[in-house]
C-alpha cells in the first residue's frame, strides 16, 4: 500500500500505467504532458502536483511536489480536490462524469483531448488498480 | 449525480403552429438544398409570429463541412436574429446549433463546444429545431457532429447549451420523406435507442426514453415503409426517434457509433446506413457485458421480427427495413476497404462512444468489428 498523493505513489502509478495495455492501445498517438493536481480541502491540508509525461501510450517520466513551480509546465491539467481524488480511485466516480459535474476540471485544448476519451479515462482508471492508502 | 436535459417538445399534428405563439422578431431558418426545393421551409415561414423578419439559409449539404457550416454568419451578424430555427434532418440540425454558438460567442473557437467549456450562450438568441426526418433524435440532443475537410474525420462537438430550447414534432413534415431516408433514418433511432440502454452512464431517465423509443420504432417502421402515407404509423415513428434521441443524449453513444462515424467520414455512407451495418455486430460482440438489458429490450421487438437475442432481432427489422446488410451490399468496394482499414480503426478509437459502450474495446476488437460489419462472410 502506498500513501497518495506522494513520491512513492506515484512511481507506483507509473509503472502500473506502463503496463496497462488498454491505455497503451488508446494512447498510441498522444504526445503531451499532464499534471493531476490534488486540491486542498477539508480532509489534505495542502495542494499537491502529479506531473507525467506522455508519450506514445508510455509514461516516460512522472514527479511528485508540493509546488507546482518545481514542476515542467503540462500541456493538461487535470484538478479537483483531495476528497473528490479519493472517490476517483476508490471507483465512486466516472473520471468523465466527473468532469462533466464539475467535480474535477481540465484544463488545455479541448479540440486535441477529445480525440483522446478513452486514453484519458485508462489514465484515471489506472489510478484504481494502485494499492492506495489515504 | 447526474443530469437529464431535454428542450421543450410539442408534437402531434399541427404542433408547427406553435411556433406563432412565440415572442420572435428576427428569425434565419436554417434548411438543406433538397429541402429548399420542396414547401417545408415555406411552411416554417408561414408558421412565424406576424411582423417577425426572416432569413432562410437553404444550402446546407449532407454532412457540411465547418468552412461550408460557418460561410453566412457574417451575414447571420448583420441580420442579429433572436431565433434561430432549425428545419431538416442531422446537417441542418447541427449546422444551426454551430451556428447558434458561434453567433452567440464570435470569439469561440468550434472545438470549445464541449461539455467541459461553459459557453454562457442565449444572450441575444434562441434555438429552434424543426426535424424533417426521424431518426437523428438531433432536435432533442446536446450534440454536433462536424466533417473535418481533409482528414475523412467526424468531430463529436457536444455542449448542454446546444440543446435546442424547443423541439416541434409535426408529422406533416415527414410525411413526405423519401424510402430511403425513412428507412436510414429509422436505422439511426434503433442504434440511438439500443446504445442509450446499453450505456455505461445508462440511467433511469435514459432508460426509460430507450424502452418506449424501441416500441415505437420497431412497432411502426416496417408499416411506414409499406404504408408512407399513413399519419399515425409516421407519428410513431417520428416521436420514437426524437425519444431515442432523448436517451442517448442524457446516457451517450457507444461503438456503434464510433463505428458509424468512421466509415461514414472515410465513405461518405449515409450515417443511418453507417450504423446499420455495425449495429448487430456490436450488440452480439456487447451482449456477454449487460446480457439482462438486452434481453428485456429483446422483448419489447414485434413477436414476427423478435429472435433468440437482440442482434438477430435487429438483423431481421434491419431486413424486414431493406436495409443493407453489410459493407459490400452498401457499395463499398473492397479494393476501397481494405487499404482504410488501419485509419478506420484508429478513427474510431477516438470517438467519444469508446468510452461509454458497455464493453472495452481495444484496436484488434474494432478491426474485427469494421471486417463483420464489411462483409459477414469474411474477406
Amino acid at each position: 500500500m502506498v500513501k497518495f498523493p506522494s513520491e512513492e505513489w506515484v512511481k507506483e502509478y507509473m509503472a502500473k500505467l506502463n503496463s496497462n495495455a488498454s491505455y497503451e492501445d488508446a494512447a498510441k498517438g498522444w504526445e503531451g504532458a499532464m499534471t493531476f493536481v490534488v486540491q486542498k480541502d477539508a480532509a489534505f491540508d495542502r495542494d499537491a502536483y502529479i506531473y507525467l509525461d506522455l508519450y506514445h501510450g508510455k509514461c516516460r517520466d512522472a514527479k511528485f511536489s508540493l509546488a507546482e513551480s518545481d514542476l515542467p509546465v503540462p500541456e493538461y491539467k487535470y484538478s479537483g480536490p483531495y476528497s473528490n481524488w479519493r472517490k476517483l480511485i476508490n471507483k465512486e466516480i466516472d473520471p468523465i462524469q466527473g468532469l462533466l459535474t464539475g467535480k474535477f476540471k481540465l484544463q488545455g485544448s479541448m479540440m486535441k483531448v477529445m480525440r483522446f476519451t478513452k486514453a484519458a479515462k485508462e489514465m484515471v482508471n489506472t489510478t484504481t488498480i494502485v494499492q492506495t492508502e489515504f | 449525480m447526474w443530469f437529464f436535459r431535454s428542450p421543450e417538445i410539442v408534437f402531434g399534428e399541427d404542433s408547427l403552429s406553435f411556433i406563432s405563439s412565440l415572442d420572435m422578431k428576427k428569425a434565419v431558418i436554417v434548411t438543406d438544398r433538397h429541402l429548399l426545393r420542396t414547401d417545408l421551409p415555406g411552411q416554417v415561414r408561414r408558421a412565424l409570429p406576424q411582423g417577425t423578419e426572416s432569413v432562410v439559409l437553404g444550402d446546407v449539404s449532407e454532412e457540411p463541412p465547418l468552412s461550408e457550416m460557418t460561410s453566412h454568419l457574417e451575414q447571420i451578424r448583420e441580420f442579429s436574429p433572436d431565433w434561430f430555427i432549425a428545419v431538416g434532418g442531422g446537417s441542418a440540425m447541427d449546422t444551426t446549433k454551430i451556428l447558434f454558438a458561434l453567433y452567440e460567442r464570435p470569439d469561440l473557437s468550434v472545438y470549445d463546444i464541449t461539455p467541459l467549456v461553459k459557453l454562457g450562450l442565449r444572450k441575444k438568441s434562441r434555438l429552434l429545431a424543426v426535424p424533417t426526418t426521424s431518426g437523428t433524435g438531433a432536435e432533442c440532443t446536446w450534440a454536433a457532429v462536424l466533417s473535418v475537410e481533409g482528414e475523412g474525420r467526424k468531430h463529436e462537438l457536444a455542449s448542454p447549451e446546444i440543446l435546442p430550447d424547443y423541439a416541434i414534432l409535426d408529422p406533416a413534415l415527414v410525411m413526405s420523406l423519401p424510402p430511403e431516408q425513412t428507412r436510414n433514418t429509422a436505422s439511426d433511432a434503433l442504434a440511438h435507442a439500443v446504445e442509450a440502454y446499453g450505456s455505461a452512464w445508462r440511467n433511469p431517465f435514459s432508460d426509460a426514453f430507450a424502452e418506449k423509443a424501441m416500441e415505437l420504432v420497431s412497432g411502426s417502421i416496417i408499416g411506414v415503409i409499406s404504408e408512407p402515407g399513413n399519419v399515425d404509423l409516421r407519428n410513431r415513428v417520428h416521436i420514437g426517434a426524437s425519444m431515442a434521441g432523448l436517451a442517448f443524449s442524457n446516457s451517450q453513444i457507444g461503438l456503434v457509433h464510433a463505428l458509424g462515424h468512421a466509415l461514414g467520414a472515410r465513405f461518405h455512407t449515409p450515417h443511418g446506413k453507417a450504423v446499420a451495418l455495425f449495429l448487430p455486430h456490436v450488440v452480439e460482440f456487447n451482449y456477454a457485458s449487460c446480457p439482462e438489458r438486452y434481453d428485456r429490450l429483446n422483448r419489447i421487438v414485434p413477436a414476427e421480427y423478435r429472435g433468440a437475442r437482440l442482434s438477430t432481432s435487429l438483423e431481421n427489422i434491419l431486413a424486414a427495413m431493406g436495409q443493407a446488410r453489410c459493407g459490400r451490399e452498401a457499395g463499398i468496394s473492397e479494393n476501397e476497404f481494405l487499404p482504410n482499414l488501419d485509419d478506420l480503426v484508429s478513427k474510431a478509437s477516438e470517438s467519444t462512444g469508446m468510452v461509454t459502450n458497455p464493453k472495452d474495446a481495444s484496436s484488434a476488437d474494432l478491426r474485427s468489428l469494421l471486417i463483420k460489419a464489411y462483409a459477414e462472410g469474411g474477406l
